[in-house]
């Protein structure tokens, strides 16, 4: 039982081994089902995020954690045959709200995706552009907001003689802190990362994770990973879902050191997934 | 079992060299197969330059660079006086008002189908757009004479003119007498004409967005417009431009349509109602009945359509090279 392969140390509280204190609600789920068309992809997941936590998504590939992010942002919207029943209120509002605007909720809640998606302009102007669709500010304060933001993530020095370069012109590490710049730039609530260090060296996800660190004490982060340490090492409370439903869902340091269901067990000592 | 495999272990090597020996020939004979075929292209460019330089040649010694400023085409003079600014300018107004409508009509039906379009509607407008490329140009020739001249004549430029009376420039864009045969009606369908072009490569190239890049805009919150103006057309510049182009080849070039409904006029008109015409449509109507020096006079025309084509496309591809430097700076 206590012979974990997942090292948990490095995160002062989870060594502690006390639970969290509850953190004020920001996301509350309640009964959500999701279908791509006839088939059923999440099953009555009930979870609570709360404010200022790191909350991290595990499972094996296909178990539906990256389609509940794609929910919380209302993401799969874009996509005919994608519906969702249940209840997903942000603070008080109703997420699933039809009538709600689209554009508000993406500005509330942030997203980073797998692979670093830089839009084709300048390093300056991925910045300023989600800014502008909301506030109309001078150049001086927009020059500030920029910088503020690159600060934010962790590149405003690497950048800062090259804000007129493409934004694709950096290296792929670069273009993720880049993309989650231009996120925090917009003053979101949530952020949500799907796999954000997927598609990058060790370095640069020592330097991504770092940052979600920081960025856990102004916002509320969701997280999904296929990586058990990383999840371990920048998490509060781990969610481990499995074929769609939530299995096990409680603070970090109690997930990877005595999960209460077997199958969480299998799957973080690699027996399955 | 085990004599069996015996067997073919033994003859394996010296079938396999045998079968390499074979296809070692194979593999001549096709290298040189298809750089001929890319040799024959060039031959064959090579060879129309040639010839339409050689018979153009009497007209070029007779006019000198006076025929692109001259205005009058009168074959039947006598010695005949050639000048190929007329036709020139027709060429290139037909082709610019083409273009102006098409593009963003073009453009705009790509983006409604890729991006906006309800899924049961996506195949027949998409299947109506590639019909419209399949019917042959005379066909749009006729309906341009009998259907869209008419319409031009009779109910637009009124209106038009109503509009526009005594407004300095665009008054006598839209002023004169109404007629059916008209460089605006050449240009309309033109521009139908070219559509089909710039629907379906714009149509191509915004499928290679990333589905995630989109996603990341619509998760900063764009809106659809915001989403399109920001990325998906900066992503896809260099095809789009790749596809007007081509459409603006055609439109330069295209003969039959054209010849029916511009009316083979070569003096220049400031109003874009009045017959004009263009250089493909001058040697179409008139190089039946033409020798001699008229006849250099039209392969000079031919020459300089060429010549006119290439420059576009030249500066077309210089525009994208300095795009791509801006991009990448």
């Amino acid at each position: 039982m206590t012979d974990l392969s997942v090292s948990v140390s490095s995160n002062a509280h989870l060594a502690s081994q006390q639970p969290l204190p509850e953190a004020p609600a920001k996301v509350t789920v309640r009964n959500l089902n999701f279908y791509y068309g006839e088939h059923q992809a999440l099953k009555n997941i009930n979870m609570t995020l709360g404010t200022n936590r790191v909350t991290a998504f595990i499972g094996p590939s296909g178990c539906g954690k990256s389609t509940l992010l794609r929910i919380f942002n209302r993401m799969y919207d874009l996509y005919p045959g994608q519906r969702v029943t249940g209840q997903l209120m942000l603070d008080q509002t109703n997420i699933l709200d039809p009538k709600l605007d689209l554009n508000l909720l993406r500005a509330r809640v942030g997203m980073v995706f797998q692979k670093p998606t830089p839009f084709p302009m300048t390093i300056y102007e991925n910045i300023a552009f989600g800014i502008r669709l909301y506030e109309k500010i001078s150049k001086s304060e927009m020059d500030d907001r920029v910088e503020k933001a690159l600060r934010g993530g962790a590149l405003w020095n690497e950048v800062k003689d090259k804000l007129n370069a493409s934004g694709l012109s950096l290296s792929g590490g670069q273009q993720q802190r880049l993309c989650i710049a231009r996120t925090v730039a917009v003053r979101p609530e949530v952020i949500l990362f799907d796999e954000p260090c997927s598609a990058l060296d060790p370095i640069s996800t020592a330097k991504v994770e770092e940052l979600i660190q920081e960025l856990s004490e102004n916002y509320t982060i969701a997280i999904v990973t296929h990586n058990m340490q990383q999840a371990a090492r920048v998490s509060d409370k781990t969610a481990f879902m499995y074929l769609g439903e939530l299995i096990e869902f409680d603070d970090t340091s109690k997930i990877f050191t005595s999960p209460s269901d077997r199958r969480t067990q299998d799957y973080i000592t690699g027996r399955f997934g | 079992m085990a004599v069996e495999s015996n067997a073919i272990d033994a003859a394996g090597p010296y079938d396999r060299a045998k079968a390499l020996s074979a296809f070692k020939l194979g593999d001549v004979t096709f290298y040189w197969i298809t750089r001929l075929s890319a040799i024959s292209v060039l031959l064959i460019l090579g060879g129309i330059i040639l010839s339409l330089i050689v018979g153009a040649f009497p007209a070029m010694k007779e006019y000198g660079f006076a025929f692109l400023w001259t205005q009058r085409w009168a074959p039947s003079a006598d010695p005949p006086v050639l000048g190929a600014l007329g036709p020139m300018y027709g060429t290139l107004v037909t082709s610019f008002i083409a273009m102006l409508i098409a593009i963003p009509v073009g453009l705009g039906i790509a983006i409604f189908l890729t991006e906006l379009c309800p899924q049961w509607l996506r195949r027949p407008i998409g299947m109506a757009v590639e019909l419209l490329a399949g019917i042959p140009s005379i066909i749009y020739g006729m309906w341009g004479f009998f259907v869209l001249g008419p319409f031009l004549a009779n109910t637009f430029q009124p209106f038009m003119i109503k509009i526009f009376d005594g407004v300095p420039v665009l008054g006598a864009v839209f002023a004169g007498p109404p007629s059916y045969l008209s460089l605006f009606n050449a240009a309309l369908i033109l521009a139908i004409m070219v559509l089909p072009f710039i629907t379906s490569i714009s149509v191509d190239v915004f499928k290679t967005v990333p589905p995630v890049l989109k996603e990341a805009a619509y998760g900063v919150g764009c809106t659809t417009w915001e989403v399109v103006r920001s990325v998906v057309i900066p992503y896809t510049r260099v095809g789009i431009i790749g596809g007007v182009m081509l459409a603006l080849g055609r439109a330069l070039g295209e003969t039959m349509a054209v010849t029916f409904i511009i009316g083979n006029s070569f003096r220049i008109s400031s109003s874009i109602f009045a017959p004009g015409t263009t250089i493909s449509a001058a040697i179409a109507s008139e190089f039946a009945e033409s020798d001699g020096l008229h006849q250099s006079g039209l392969i000079l025309l031919g020459l300089l359509l060429f010549v006119l084509t290439f420059f576009v496309l030249a500066a077309a591809r210089l525009m994208l090279l300095r795009l791509e430097k801006k991009a990448g700076r």
